[in-house]
Parts: C-alpha cells; structure tokens; sequence
C-alpha cells in the first residue's frame, strides 16, 4: 500500500472552474450526513471564506493503468487548488489486493472517504454492508447531461443499488462490451483480399488462404476470446448460460454449437496459429503487432497496445463475422455503467468526499483521463469530437454503434434472482470457456461438454428455487427480442 | 579449619553458578522469541487458520460465517478437477523422484571427481537456474519452445527431427512432461549440491582400504559410497519430493494450469479458487480446504516413505 499527501501547484482556469463547481455541488445540496445550515456539524469539515470546503479526505485507489499514480496525484492536485484548505490523501493499492484492503479498513474503522469498489459485485457486498453511501444528493440536469441520455436509470444503470445512486463510472459502458474482429490490412492485401470477412465461411476461406500462405511464419487466425466470436450467434452463451427469452440454460444451442465447430475445425485443419492454446492476455496483440497474426476477435484496449508496438501496422477494425445465414445476436450489454468509484457512508466529511465524488464525475476529469490513457471514458461529451478525428478510436466507436444491445439483466431488475445469478455467475465450475477451449484443442464434440454445464446450471436452478419459486418467471423475458434493446 | 577454608568458598559459587545458568536459560529464551513470534504469526497460525476457514464457505472478505462442516472437503474430493490436479502434482514428483534424483546423483560423483579439471565451474553453471528467477526462466523457455519462431523447434525442423512444429506447451498431450522437464532441469542443482554434500561425507580411507582389498569401482559404489550416503539419501529424497510436489511458481508463469487444465496442479488449482481475479467471487473456505487435503495427502505419502527409508537403512547397517 503506498500513500501520498496533497502537494501544491499554481492556479489555473480550470481548476477556479472545478473549484466552483465543487462548491456548487456541495452548496446546494442536502449532504449525506452533514447538515444543510451548519458545515461544521460534519466531521471535520469546516466552512472556509465565502463557504468553501476545508478539511482532510483520503481516497484509495489502484494505480492503473501505468502512469495513474501521476496522474491522479496531479489530478487531486488541481481539485485542491480549487479549494484551498482541502487536502486529499491517496492510498494506492495493487488492483488484485484493492478489495482486501477496503475490507480491512473498514473493519478498523479507518475506511477511505472515497475508493475505487472495481465493479458491480465488490459494489453490492459493499453496498449490503453499508459502507456505500448514496449520492443522490449530487444527480441534478448538470451532472445528468454529462452522461449518455437515460444510462442513469436505477434498473439499468449499473450504479444503483435499490433504487439509490451509490457509485460513479470511469470508462465508458460500452467499452467492455464491444469486440473488435482486429485484421492486419497489409496481410489481407498481400493475400488478395480488400476487406475483413464478413460470414463465417469467408472467415475460414481467408483465414485458410493466409496460413497456407504463410509458410509457417504467417498464420490467418488465433481462437483467442471465443466467446466474442459467438455473441453474435447466441447473445446469452456466457456464464450463467441461462436463455433469458426461455429461463433454460441454454449452451448447448446448435447455434452456439455450430460457431464452436468453425473453430474446431480450423484447429483440426492447421489453420489457427500453433501456440494459441498457452497465451497469456497481452500475446495476441504482440502476436498481431508483429505480423505473424492476421486475425482475432479482440478487446477494445488491445487497439492502443497494438499502436505502441507498431504505429504503422497496417490496422484494420471491423464487426464480428457473422454466421451465413445472418446475425442472431448482438453483444449483450447489461448495464449501462460499470460501478467504479463510491463513497464511504462513514465518511467524517461527508461534504468534501462528495465533492471529490462530483470531481471525479466532472467532464474535466473524464477528459484528462481520456487524453492521458486514451480510454474512453464514461462522459461522451468530453472525448467524442476527438475521437472521430483519431482512425482507430472512430473504429471502435463505428462497432460499438452497430454491434451492442441491451439486456435483461437478472441482478439489476432486482426482482429476486439477484442471489442466483451472483453465485451461478461466479461459479468457476460454470465457465463454458473451458468447454470452447476443449474441444478446440482436443477435438471433441463441444455438444456433450456444454450440456453437462447446462444440467449443473438447471441443477442450481432447481436448488435456489427451494426458496424462491418465482426463480424461473424471474430468469425469463419472453417477450424480450435479442436483435432489440430491451426495454424495463 | 582446614574444612572451612574449603566448604567456605563453595557457599557463595552454588548460587552464582545458579544464577549464571539461569541467565543463560533466560538469554536463550530471549533470544527465541522473535523465532517463536514469528514461527507463530506466519507458520502456525496459517495452518490452524486454514484448517478452520475451511469449514466455511468464505470469500475472503469479511469474517467467516456461514459454517459448511465438511461440504469442501466433499466437493473437493468429488471434483473431476481436483484429481486432475492431484495427479499432475504427484507425476511432478514422480520425475524428480525417478529422474532428477538419480540423474543428480550420477552426475555428483562426476562432479566429485577431484581428477576432473573445472568441476566447480560445471557445478555453478549447473546450479545457476537454481538460483534464477522463475518468472525470467518461464519467459525464456516460452520463447525458446515457441511453434512459431522458436529455437528448439527451428533447430528440430533445421536437423529433420520433425515435419512440422511441435506445440511444446500448447498441446494438452505434450504440455504436463515439457514442464516437468523444466522443472528437473531448474530444480537440478540444488539436489547435485545435496548429493555432492553427502559423497564428501564418504572417508577417503574406505575407497583406500576397498582398494587395497580389490574391489572395482562398482563394488566401492554398491558396499561403500550407497551404505555411508543412504542417511542423508533419505534427507535428500523427502526434500526433493517435497519441492516438487509443491510446484507453483514454473506452472502459474509458462501455462497457468492450461491448456484446458493439463498442467493444472493443486498449487495453481488452489491459487485459481482464492486469488484469480478473473472469477468474480473468490472461494477462500473450499481453497483452504483443498490445502488442507493436500497437506495431509503430503504427509500420509511423506510419512510412507519413512518406514520404507527406515528399513532399507536397517538392511544396510546389517
């Protein structure tokens, strides 16, 4: 755990701005914990000159991407410039011990006044501890507009927990859920081909072509993150694999089945890049970057990877294939937001804490964190023009306009399948990605091994319904269409 | 007189020499507490602290409180999973009992020649992956084993070994015994130097005597050099069976317990329920649990070979 102090710097526009703004926020509301007349009342906050914001607030927070540290550092910086007499105290930890130690802190009652809770399910076991506090105080048409229009929905947002605002985005929502079908333009083009494939069957076609080709130092395609690959085919064939137009468990589709066997088959032909099978996260793209890869269905964040290893690479981003007979599916978004930042319900200056929560929710702090990592982040406003202008990022944003809709999601609706899907969804025993990957490098009928997922699945159903009878009307959305969004 | 100049001075030396072994005592026991301290906080209180989150169904998170008696331990040794492991584990163990061990031993009489010039630079470059860090050889070899571009399989396709590139760590068939000879090869030197430590226990003067007496090298091996090291051939077994049933850090940085779980051993089957943030709720209780197994399973399988060990060194003192 490392912990730095508020440092100093000169004044500039932008921070008299968010100062401003943060005393806006804070003025007018009816804070959590404090009292409206007397700033004092809460915790050691006090009202500066003409009723600023004064006092001591620390925030934990993981130190990445590379180069975070800096960069929140300078960012908490200006937001105290804004607000002399603030100081904020950074703790940092490692992002796979970050829950850990929140947990630790608030057991020694020395919890953070703000901290990053890194996704909806450390959100809602905070949230049940009460830990969380509500930051409804801060939703007014300003902090509303920042935001894609209607993603703050309580049953959809992602950032609500019983119908309260607790939590505050980073990245942009969709940019988990599109997936890129990544080519090398030059190797197309070395292979007679002018565009990425379109179908399956052009797929396996170019993908053929190009490994033949290669003589063993060129390969057309990697089954790297197959289940991007089949979301087109089946929008529910991830965990819990549950059919949310049925209430069935459902990975034993045939359409799932038949957009394995593309796979499998390239596999069994020689076609895949040897070696796949043992890659760690970040060798496709290094794969890619060094043109020994032509092909592969990829994270967004794998675009900006491949521009630093090779800036000139001839890039091309384009949509998933799509199975012959047509599009079945889209790629399944959730919730319109992934919960990041929250504040703590114990804060001792809950003013100030809110303050730097509306900090961290401004479109300068969306836009400084876009134009340092090049993420796109959860204000649109404050990075859509730019990104238009950049090739890549326009190329992203073109799938993700065509390839996303939305879906029931089970947990939020909150109608009592919650528990269910939390523990199904964490279930590592659950994960059809082994049942891909196994009859891929095995060669085996991926048929069978789904369906013994699909009855372990029904199985837990059956037992959670020994409590909630309702489970299976609650997993089921009949009148939902997968080619729409789905509408509460 | 005479008895009092000699019972007198002994009076005030009894509770000086009492006073002086008690401060001894007493230092020694000062100087135990840090051990003792810290033998307590991270040896002892893990165990008994697995042992009992292993009755819960615990995240991690949180005191434990939802009691599950032995519902891990069940789900554990039912899963398909877990033996998969299991054995992957145990056939680590098997190599470096029945290859690394032997091989090790035959090479330290080598080495223990005093005959052969620059044996000590042959014992460091042997003892140098011992002393490398794992994470830099699990790179290196994944590079080195690579299908495509890779030095071995250029050089196996270069000299006609092979029609086509062999998939090294990416064929669930081929994958486990590639990493178990990684594995013999990193753990190689510390068992050469254990055995180089034993033979130079063997007195010079019985090679002298077997000499005088006739004997060939075969037989100075089989009725001196095996009897005098067999005491600490038992030492050297149960530590290398040890390390190698404990192996983690080689896996988790060259496959991560893939392709589809062939080189998963319990360490990273345990590491994979508790700390991979890739599953959503980690399962501190069934990991504990599966510790636990594990733990006894060692030493049930430690504890078999002492009796064995015992008896073949009975055989041989007689």
């Amino acid at each position: 755990m490392t912990t730095t102090r508020g440092s100093s710097r000169g004044f500039s526009r932008r921070s008299v701005l968010l100062g401003a703004g943060a005393v806006m926020a804070t003025a007018g509301c009816n804070l959590v914990g404090g009292g409206d007349d007397d700033p004092t009342d809460a915790g050691s906050a006090s009202g500066g000159e003409g009723g600023g914001l004064s006092g001591e607030i620390t925030v934990a927070l993981v130190p990445d991407p590379p180069g975070a540290s800096e960069f929140y550092r300078a960012q908490f910086d200006l937001f105290q410039e804004a607000n002399p007499g603030v100081t904020v105290n950074i703790i940092e930890n490692p992002s796979d011990q970050q829950l850990n130690a929140l947990e630790l802190m608030f057991q020694q009652g020395e919890g953070p006044d703000v901290m990053r809770v890194q996704g909806a399910a450390a959100l809602t076991r905070f949230y049940d501890r009460g830990w969380v506090a509500p930051l409804d105080d801060l939703v007014n048409d300003d902090f509303t507009a920042r935001f894609p229009e209607g993603s703050l929905e309580p049953t959809s947002s992602g950032l609500h927990r019983e119908g309260k605002l607790v939590s505050i985005p980073l990245v942009w929502g969709d940019w988990g859920y599109t997936h890129l079908w990544l080519y090398n333009t030059d190797i197309l083009a070395e292979n007679g081909y002018d565009a990425p494939p379109e179908t399956w069957s052009e797929m396996v076609e170019m993908a053929t072509t190009i490994t033949e080709n290669g003589g063993g130092s060129v390969f057309g395609v990697a089954p790297v993150s197959v289940p991007y690959f089949i979301e087109v085919a089946q929008p529910f064939a991830q965990k819990p694999g549950i059919n949310l137009t049925t209430g069935e468990p459902d990975l034993a589709n045939p359409n799932v089945v038949a957009s394995v066997e593309v796979w499998r088959q390239l596999q069994a032909d020689g076609v895949n890049m040897p070696g796949w099978e043992s890659w760690d996260g970040g060798r496709p793209f290094t794969e890619f970057a060094a043109g020994r890869l032509a092909m592969y269905p990829s994270a967004t964040w794998h675009v900006a990877e491949i521009r630093k290893l090779a800036p000139d690479i001839g890039l091309g981003i384009a949509s998933m294939p799509l199975p012959d007979s047509g599009r079945v599916a889209y790629a399944a978004r959730s919730a319109a937001h992934q919960p990041i930042w929250s504040m703590s319900a114990e804060s001792a200056n809950p003013e100030l804490a809110l303050a730097a929560m509306d900090f961290l929710g401004s479109v300068d702090f969306y836009k400084a964190y876009y134009e340092e990592f090049g993420s796109f982040t959860a204000s649109q406003v404050a990075w859509e023009d730019q990104a238009q202008e950049n090739e890549d990022q326009a190329g992203i944003l073109a799938v993700a306009a065509t390839d996303i809709r939305t879906a029931p999601n089970p947990e939020l609706l909150a109608q009592g399948a919650e528990a269910f899907w939390a523990d199904a969804g964490g279930n590592a025993d659950l994960d059809v990605k082994n049942a891909y990957l196994e009859s891929i490098v095995s060669n085996v009928d991926y048929e069978p091994l789904a369906a013994a997922i699909d009855t372990q699945v029904e199985a837990l159903i059956v037992q959670y319904e020994a409590e909630n009878a309702d489970l299976r009307s609650q997993l089921t959305f009949a009148d939902w269409d997968p080619l729409e969004d789905y509408t509460a | 007189m005479t008895t009092a100049a000699i019972t007198a001075p002994s009076k005030p030396g009894a509770p000086s020499k009492t006073r002086a072994r008690r401060q001894a005592v007493l230092w020694g026991w000062l100087f135990l507490v840090p051990l003792v301290v810290l033998f307590t906080a991270f040896s002892l209180w893990p165990i008994v602290a697995s042992w009992a989150y292993a009755f819960f169904d615990w995240d991690g998170v949180g005191p434990p409180e939802v009691f599950v008696g032995l519902d891990n331990f069940r789900e554990a040794l039912n899963s398909s999973s877990f033996w998969n492991a299991f054995w992957n584990s145990f056939l680590f163990s098997l190599g470096a009992l029945f290859i690394e061990l032997p091989a090790a031993l035959c090479l330290a009489m080598l080495l223990n020649n005093v005959l052969l010039r620059g044996r000590n630079i042959y014992r460091l470059a042997i003892f140098l992956p011992v002393v490398s860090t794992t994470a830099v050889i699990g790179l290196v070899i994944a590079v080195l084993l690579a299908p495509v571009g890779g030095v071995v399989n250029e050089v196996l396709l270069g000299i006609g070994l092979v029609d086509r590139p062999v998939n090294f760590l990416g064929d669930p068939n081929v994958a486990l015994p590639t990493l178990v000879v990684v594995d013999i090869w990193k753990g190689f030197g510390i068992t050469l130097i254990y055995w180089l430590a034993a033979l130079q226990t063997v007195p010079k003067d019985l090679y002298e005597a077997a000499k005088l007496d006739g004997a060939g090298a075969r037989q100075q091996l089989a009725n001196i050099t095996i009897p005098v090291i067999m005491p600490i051939a038992v030492v050297v077994l149960l530590l290398t069976f040890q390390r190698s049933l404990n192996t983690f850090d080689l896996v988790q940085a060259v496959t991560g317990g893939g392709p589809i779980f062939s080189t998963d051993v319990l360490p990273t089957y345990i590491y994979r329920y508790a700390f991979d943030a890739s599953i959503a709720a980690p399962r501190y209780g069934f990991a504990c649990a599966v510790g636990v197994i594990f733990g006894v399973f060692t030493l049930i399988i430690t504890l078999l070979q002492g009796p064995l060990l015992a008896g073949r060194l009975k055989r041989t003192a007689a």
